[in-house]
Formats: C-alpha cells, sequence, structure tokens
C-alpha cells in the first residue's frame, strides 16, 4: 500500500520536477554566460528528479513495485515456475533452446573423444603393437554402437510405442490445459486449498527475525496457480517416464555387451607393467558406457514429440495471460524460479532487497534488544565514571607503592590495605556515579574512523609544515613517506593485524597510517605554497619565525590542510571497512561480512546505507568547518 | 524529438538488463574445490581424468570457504562443489538457493576441523567455562561453526557469553599465536598445525566422536546443471566413488593428492586418517536415514533438496 502510493509519488514528482525545470529555464532572465559558476546554483528540483529517479529504479529492480501492486504475483508465477522445472528435463534434448538436438551433439562429442582417444593410443609409447590393435578395435566397436542407436529400421517396436504413448500424454494435458475449468478442482479440495495457503502466508521477507530470507508461498492461491501445478505435477510424471526410456534395441544390448566383456577380458588379462593400456580400455568403456546412458534416438523419432512440447510451450505462455506481461515488465531481469521444494526469487530480486524489507528489518536492527549479533547498531549504556580515571591513570602507580599485597588469611578472608586500595583506584574498580556513553556497531566504526583521523591530523600537520619550510626535514623524511604513501592502505591490513593484533589498535593505526600521509602531503603543500611576498612583510614588520609560522604560514596552508582532511575521511572509511572484515567483533564491515555468509541480503544493503550516511555526515560537517574556518578561500 | 528518442533508447537499454543466462549444453563443467583438504579424488583431477569420465574440459577453482562456493554457484560460475561443508549448504538451502545435495563427499572426525585453545591461556577442557567473557575466533557459517557450537556444548560453557571473532582459519590460528584469542576453531590442515604450535585441541579427536561431533563434506550441484546435464552428474559421481574405492585398497597415487592440495605427503596423510570415505552403499544410506539425514534434520532443513539417484 505505501510502495504504491510512493511509486506514484516518485513518478509524478519526476515529471512535476522535470516541468517545473522547463519552464524555469524558459522564464529565468539568464545573464549568466556559460562558464560562469552562477549557472550551476540552485536546482533542488533537479535533486528531487535524481533521487526520486533512483528511488524508483530501486522499487523497479527489487520488484517491490510488482509486490505491492500484484502481491499475488509471485505466488502464481511459483506455478509457472513449477512448470517450467518440470519441463526443463525434457525440452533440453531437443533444439527449442538449444542449437543441437541433444542425441546430436552427445553423438559430435563422443565421436570426437573417440577419435581423440585413437590419436593417444597411437602415439603412446607405453603400450605394444599388439595392444594397440587390440585397443583400437575396441574403439571402432564403440563407435559401430552409435549407428545401431540411429537406425530408424532397427527400433525397437516397444520403444516406438512408448514414444507415441508419451506423446499422447503431452497432447492431452495440452488440450486439457487449455480448458477453463482444469483441473476439476472439488469445493472440498479448494477450501483445503486456501486455508493451507492462508497459513502459508504472503510474499515477504519476515519483519520479526533478522535472519529469514524472502518467502514466496508455494501452495497455489488462484485457479490459475492451481492450474499450473497441477500441469507441473503431471508433467514431472511425464518427464520421469521419457528419462527411463532408452532406445536399446537387442542388436545394440548384444554388442554393447560384448564390448564390454571383452574390455573386462583385456583388462584382467594384462600384466601389472600394462597399466596404460588397462587404463585406456577402462576410458573407452567409460565413453561406451556415457553413449549408453544417453538418450540417443534416430533421427526423425521424436519430431512429433517435439511438436507436441513446443505446442504445450505455445499453450502454457497463453494460459499465462496478464501474469505474462506482469512477469517481463515488473520482474526485470530475473524470475520467479521454483527448485525443489520451493520457490525462490532469482534475479536482482534476490540480491536488491525490497525497500519495504529493507526498512522493516533496519527498524528491527535499531531496536537496542535486537541489534545484530547481540550488539545494538547505536545506543547508550550507562558507564561509571571510575572506569575513565582507572584508563587515564597508569596501573603502575600502585606497583611502586611500598608494601605487599594482601594476601588472604587461615579463614580465608582478604584484608584489604592500602596497596590494594590504589590499585582498585587506578584501575577503576570503584563505583562513582555514572553517566551514559554511546555504544553499537555503527558508534564503535565512527569512533575508529574519528581517532585515526584525529591522530593523523595531530602528527601529519606538523611533521608536513616542518618538511616544506626545513631542508633537513624535508630530506630525511622524505623517501620514507614517498615510499609508504602510494602502497593501498589494505595492503597493509594483514600485516599490522598480525603485528597490533585484532583490537581496536589495530585498526585504529591503520587508519592513522591512511590519513597520516594525506595529511603530511596537504600540509607539506600548503606550508611551501606560500606566497613570499607575505613571508617578507611579515619579516620586515619585525615577526618572529613563531608569529609567521602561527599567522601567516598556517592560515594559508589551512585551505591544503583541509581539503586533505576532506580526502582522508573518504580513504579512512574505505580501508575501515576492509579492516573491519579481516577480524572484528563490532562494527558495520563486521556486520557486512557476517551477513553476507548468512546471504542476509537487507542487512547487506542497510550496512552500505549506514556506511553512506556516515560517510555524508562527515564530509558535511567538515565543510561546514571549511565554510567557518577559510571564508576567504576562493576569494583571494 | 531527440529527448523522446533518447528515452526509447534507454528504456530498451533497461529491458536488455533482462537477464537470461543460456549456457544448458556445457561446454565446460566448472567444479569447486578446497586446497588443503585432500581428497581421493584428486589424483583424478591431477590426471585430468574426470575430463575423460564427463566428455567435456572440466575446471577446477579453489575457495576458501563452503560460503564462497554457494555464492560462485548462484552467480552462475561454478556448476558442482567437491566437499562443501554441510553448514554452508544448509544455510544456502535454508536462504532458498537453487541447489541439490547429491552425494557424500567424506564424513570426518574432529581431525580435520577442530577447536584449539592457546597454551598460554591455561584453558583446557577441565576449565573451558573460563572461556566466557574472553575472545574466540571462529569462521562463521562454515563447518567450524557447527564444531565450535557442539563442543561448547559438551564442555559446558555458554558461548552466547564469548566474545566470537569471525575470522577465515588461517587468520584464526594467526590470532591463536599472536595471542590475541584464546581460542580458534579452524578446518585445514596447515592452519590446524600453526595453531597446535602454540595450544592444543579443546577436545581431541576421539572425545569429540564420543561426544557424537562428525562433519559431513558433501557435493552440491546446481539445480540447472543437474536437469540439464545429468549424464555428466553421475559420472562425476562414479567417478568420484572409483577414486574412494581405489584410497581404501591402498592404491591412490598420493603424490598427484599432495601436489593437487598443496600439502607435504606426511601432513596429508594425517588429515586424510581422520576421514572416512563411504561406499556408494554407505552413502545412500546416510544420506536417507544416517549421519547426513539426521544432521540435515537437526538443523531444520528444507526437504526435497537430496537426491541419491546419481549414485552408482
Amino acid at each position: 500500500m505505501i510502495t504504491a502510493f510512493l511509486t506514484f509519488l516518485f513518478f509524478f514528482a519526476i515529471i512535476g520536477s522535470i516541468l517545473y525545470g522547463r519552464k524555469l529555464i524558459k522564464t529565468e532572465k539568464v545573464d549568466a554566460v556559460f562558464g560562469n559558476p552562477e549557472r550551476a546554483k540552485g536546482g533542488i528540483h533537479w535533486v528531487i528528479v535524481g533521487s526520486s529517479f533512483l528511488l524508483l529504479v530501486w522499487l523497479y529492480y527489487s520488484w517491490d513495485i510488482a509486490k505491492s501492486f500484484f502481491p499475488r504475483s509471485a505466488n502464481e508465477l511459483c506455478q509457472v515456475g513449477k512448470v517450467n522445472e518440470s519441463l526443463l528435463s525434457l525440452k533440453y534434448l531437443f533444439p527449442i533452446h538449444e542449437r543441437q538436438l541433444k542425441s546430436t551433439s552427445v553423438i559430435e562429442t563422443e565421436t570426437e573423444n573417440l577419435n581423440s582417444i585413437i590419436l593417444e593410443i597411437e602415439e603412446s609409447s607405453k603400450v605394444n603393437d599388439k595392444n594397440k590393435s587390440i585397443l583400437i578395435d575396441f574403439v571402432t566397436k564403440t563407435k559401430s554402437t552409435i549407428p545401431l542407436l540411429t537406425s530408424e529400421k532397427l527400433l525397437n517396436n516397444k520403444t516406438r510405442e512408448q514414444i507415441i504413448i508419451i506423446t499422447q500424454k503431452i497432447d492431452d494435458l495440452t488440450k486439457n490445459f487449455a480448458k477453463n475449468d482444469y483441473p476439476n478442482e472439488s469445493t472440498e479440495d479448494e477450501i483445503k486449498r486456501i486455508n493451507a495457503s492462508k497459513e502459508e502466508g504472503t510474499w515477504s521477507a519476515s519483519s520479526t527475525s533478522i535472519e529469514n530470507t524472502v518467502e514466496i508461498p508455494s501452495i497455489p492461491k488462484t485457479k490459475r496457480g492451481l492450474k499450473f501445478q497441477t500441469a507441473a505435477k503431471e508433467l514431472t510424471l511425464i518427464s520421469d517416464e521419457f528419462f527411463e526410456l532408452r532406445n536399446h534395441n537387442e542388436q545394440y544390448s548384444s554388442k554393447l555387451e560384448n564390448l564390454k566383456k571383452d574390455i573386462k577380458d583385456f583388462r584382467s588379462g594384462l600384466s601389472s607393467s600394462e597399466e596404460i593400456s588397462s587404463s585406456f580400455a577402462k576410458d573407452i568403456l567409460k565413453i561406451a558406457r556415457r553413449i549408453e546412458y544417453a538418450s540417443i534416438f534416430p533421427p526423425s523419432t521424436l519430431i512429433e514429440m517435439q511438436a507436441s512440447i513446443e505446442n504445450f510451450d505455445e499453450v502454457l505462455k497463453k494460459e499465462q495471460g496478464g501474469l505474462r506481461w506482469i512477469d517481463v515488465f515488473l520482474f526485470p531481469s530475473g524470475t520467479i524460479i521454483s527448485s525443489g521444494p520451493s520457490c525462490s526469487e532469482q534475479g536482482s530480486g534476490r540480491w536488491l532487497p525490497k525497500p519495504s524489507d529493507t526498512v522493516n528489518k533496519f527498524a528491527l536492527m535499531l531496536n537496542p534488544d535486537i541489534g545484530f549479533k547481540q550488539i545494538p547498531l547505536i545506543w547508550y549504556k550507562m558507564m561509571d565514571v571510575s572506569k575513565i580515571v582507572g584508563f587515564l591513570l597508569p596501573d603502575w602507580i600502585a606497583d611502586i607503592l611500598p608494601g605487599e599485597y594482601p594476601v588472604h588469611n587461615e579463614k580465608g578472608e582478604i584484608k584489604s590495605n592500602f596497596k590494594s586500595r590504589v590499585l582498585s583506584f587506578v584501575t577503576g574498580e570503584f563505583t562513582l556515579f555514572k553517566i551514559p556513553v554511546p555504544t553499537g556497531h555503527i558508534w564503535d566504526s565512527f569512533l575508529r574512523v574519528f581517532l585515526g583521523l584525529v591522530a593523523g591530523i595531530i602528527v601529519g600537520v606538523p611533521l608536513g609544515l616542518y618538511m616544506g619550510l626545513n631542508r633537513f626535514a624535508k630530506g630525511f623524511f622524505d623517501p620514507l613517506i614517498e615510499l609508504y604513501r602510494p602502497v593501498p592502505p589494505l595492503a597493509w591490513a594483514p600485516l599490522v593485524i598480525s603485528v597490533l593484533g585484532i583490537d581496536n589498535l589495530g585498526k585504529v593505526f591503520l587508519l592513522f597510517m591512511v590519513s597520516l600521509s594525506i595529511m603530511i602531503i596537504s600540509a607539506r603543500a600548503g606550508a611551501s605554497g606560500t606566497q613570499l611576498s607575505k613571508i617578507h612583510a611579515a619579516h620586515s614588520l619585525g615577526a618572529s619565525k613563531w608569529q609567521i609560522l602561527r599567522h601567516v604560514i598556517f592560515p594559508n596552508s589551512l585551505p591544503e590542510i583541509l581539503t586533505g582532511i576532506r580526502v582522508a575521511t573518504g580513504m579512512c572509511w574505505g580501508t575501515l571497512v576492509a579492516a573491519e572484515f579481516l577480524a572484528g567483533t563490532t562494527g558495520v564491515g563486521f556486520v557486512e561480512n557476517v551477513a553476507k555468509k548468512y546471504f542476509q541480503y537487507e542487512v547487506i544493503w542497510i550496512t552500505i546505507f549506514i556506511m553512506g550516511m556516515l560517510g555524508l555526515v562527515f564530509d558535511i560537517t567538515i565543510r561546514k568547518i571549511i565554510d567557518k574556518t577559510i571564508p576567504w578561500r576562493g576569494k583571494g | 524529438m531527440k529527448k523522446i528518442i533518447s528515452t526509447v533508447l534507454g528504456i530498451l537499454f533497461a529491458f536488455t538488463l533482462h537477464a537470461s543466462v543460456a549456457n544448458a549444453a556445457a561446454k565446460e563443467v566448472r567444479v569447486a574445490y578446497f586446497l588443503e583438504w585432500p581428497s581421493p579424488n584428486l589424483e583424478d583431477m591431477n590426471k585430468k581424468a574426470y575430463a575423460k569420465a564427463l566428455g567435456v574440459p572440466v575446471k577446477w577453482t579453489n575457495f576458501t570457504n563452503g560460503v564462497a562456493m554457494t555464492d560462485a554457484m548462484l552467480a552462475g560460475d561454478i556448476d558442482i562443489s567437491y566437499s562443501q561443508g554441510l553448514m554452508p549448504y544448509i544455510n544456502a538451502v535454508k536462504a532458498k538457493a537453487p541447489i541439490s545435495l547429491v552425494d557424500v563427499a567424506m564424513e570426518y572426525g574432529m581431525g580435520g576441523t577442530t577447536c584449539v585453545t592457546s597454551k598460554k591461556s591455561g584453558i583446557t577442557k577441565a576449565n573451558a567455562s573460563e572461556l566466557e567473557g574472553k575472545k574466540v575466533a571462529v569462521p562463521l557459517g562454515t563447518m567450524a561453526e557447527y564444531v565450535f557450537t557442539e563442543s561448547m556444548k559438551i564442555v559446558g560453557a555458554d558461548r552466547k557469553k564469548m566474545e566470537i571473532i569471525a575470522m577465515d582459519p588461517e587468520e584464526g590460528a594467526a590470532a591463536l599465536v599472536s595471542g590475541d584469542v584464546v581460542m580458534a576453531c579452524l578446518f585445514g590442515g596447515n592452519s590446524i598445525k600453526s595453531a597446535t604450535t602454540v595450544g592444543s585441541r579443546l577436545l581431541t579427536v576421539d572425545e569429540a566422536r564420543a561426544g557424537g561431533i562428525m562433519g559431513i563434506d558433501i557435493v552440491s550441484v546446481t539445480n540447472k546443471f543437474m536437469k540439464e546435464n545429468p549424464g555428466m552428474v553421475k559420472s562425476f559421481v562414479e567417478l568420484s566413488h572409483e577414486a574412494n574405492e581405489r584410497f581404501r585398497n591402498g592404491k591412490s597415487d598420493l603424490k598427484a593428492m599432495s601436489k593437487e592440495s598443496e600439502m607435504k605427503v606426511a601432513d596429508m596423510n594425517d588429515t586424510l586418517s581422520g576421514f572416512k570415505f563411504l561406499t556408494p552403499k554407505e552413502t545412500k544410506k546416510s544420506m536417507k536415514s544416517g549421519n547426513l539425514a539426521k544432521f540435515l534434520k537437526g538443523f531444520d532443513t528444507p526437504r526435497g533438496t537430496v537426491t541419491t539417484k546419481f549414485l552408482p
């Protein structure tokens, strides 16, 4: 319902905004020439078009539009899928979707295989001449079994009859299938079916648990669906019957029997030094058995059957009626496929979850009691301030105090002394008052990026400025920085994780490495790009070295530094997700990695969305900072 | 006018995305397998016997876990997965992936998949509840996760209280060596070997067997391939069983196997000693009422995805 409304909304938003945009172009007085940045300003309506288009594409390719306008279509297509599934093993024998008749292609490949085995035998130096001639004789005999299968004259009457019966069955089914009242369901059965299908539920993802994937009800809900299901059942029987059928006439059977026996005798008569000959014989036998297993028939025997299958296919298409159009237009790049006991979405609907389902799952994951793997996405927890004290004070303060830690007495009690009390103070094991702190996957990822970035700025900016101003620093650090900078950050990941561990330290260090090189380069470029005249002016006004650095060089390099921070933020996000893929217990990358293992496509898309949003928030914040701190940028 | 034409072209482009995969007459069979996970049929792979048995070239691609195998099968890049773990298979069919189970590759005790605790942590079977609150590395979604869950039941530790880190075996072993985790659950000979240099198995092979922990690796095929090339599936299964038979009779070419599994012969024999390659009869029994059937039932696997009709 909501989806249908949104579909219309987006559609009309696009049309309306485009019309508005066109009108604006006509009415607006254009005094800005081409190339003037004024021309790119404004244009909210084009933002609406862009985002509505994106959402519409999502709705369309995730088949959410199909679901909201035709909620029963998946169930019906599932029944059609059942028919197609049972037709598959019949159809592939004929040049319907293939270029060749299956018999033809089998004969083609096996003849090729037999020819190549002859070559191998002739070229082999480990097979003696006597064996060679015997083996080649086997190959020739195997080859000569093929005409026995393809000869119209040798075809068994019984086989011929069976083919006619099967063809007749398909024709009957086609005829019945086209009837409106097929399959004549009794009212009793109908009530039973409808109740069962109600119990099964509707086409949607589970909204109570994160684990379940999209369910497509497989019991037919409609009369049309039932029709297809019944036909599918009959077809399965027919196709099984045909699958059992082999064109093994007496001549063929006896010849093959002889061949098998000859090969067996030949192999048992060989000494252990003639292993190669034995394996050649075995390979020939394999080909002979493959020919035996394949359904090879004389060329014109199956023509009628092919025609009746094609005929059924036509009726199948016709009977789908409007469903076919829904399938073509509202199920782009894929369809509902039946396989084994269930139906599933195969195509873009599988890996692109529906917006409605995704929103449901997102709401579910935001619930702090559910979260993902018992950890909320983002929430708060009460933390005692003592933990911060314990984190700030080093533990060795207690160790260097005089005296010993208490030992338990004979009664099994432990009496604390001054030293142990100090220890519990510096380790934060006491209660003060509690403050709320954020927690959860998103917070953890955010914190890692933030810490890495801040550390990179704190170290990188001064170092970069120093390198831009001092010959020693430039010469000393340049080789180091230039060597590690071009290495993609992820290349460090396995190493960093082995050295610094899988905890936050390793990940933050990795991000620090990413941001450091960018910050150094940008600060250095800013420092060396300062206009000499400004420095000279400051000098002549009597500024000290520090004053020049603080008031001339630093403000001049700020634009470069802030651009560097923006670039580093993006790089850090990219690296973080990959680092959390490698090892982790929390973080957005961890969520995505685990979701991938259980095929939870909704969760995967949620994490992608979260990362996009977080990146955007970071970027907007930095843009605001840039506007505040260097308002002169681009205006000098 | 130009705009109308471009709109029409845009719509046409959208419809060409209407993907249709037509590769029914397989000109090449693509098989997934594991390195460091030896099986007798690697000899046939080495000697290209599969290509001869199937009549078309066979391309083998190695994977690091069974989940990736399913992914590749769904994307249409793999037709047959040999020795996929049962857990990834169950997860896949629960997610309605169109794949079927056609054969059992092997059954194994804890020889090849096990949890190793570090010696430094001093945690053994006796005090395993100390694992609670500590970090453990587990390759989630694989057979090792199943072994982990079952082992924790046996030693009486609560897995919910542990900090479970999702790591592939190689990384899990590295984390155990560096002391980042106190226990790593792993599979693969080389990973277990490097983990046991600093730790020991939480449960010995015999203890695990007594506790009913056993792994089953299976052969899965995509339904499309199975329907369209039943003869090839049959030949594949047959040849694998022939290789198993040869192995049981001690006639396998161990050098060829070790080369393909990228293990030393001694290490490979060590891993193989924990494997049981079933006869066709035993396989059928396992699939119908034995270990495999029980396993699938225990995990509420949707029925109808297992077929025995390709067994010799």
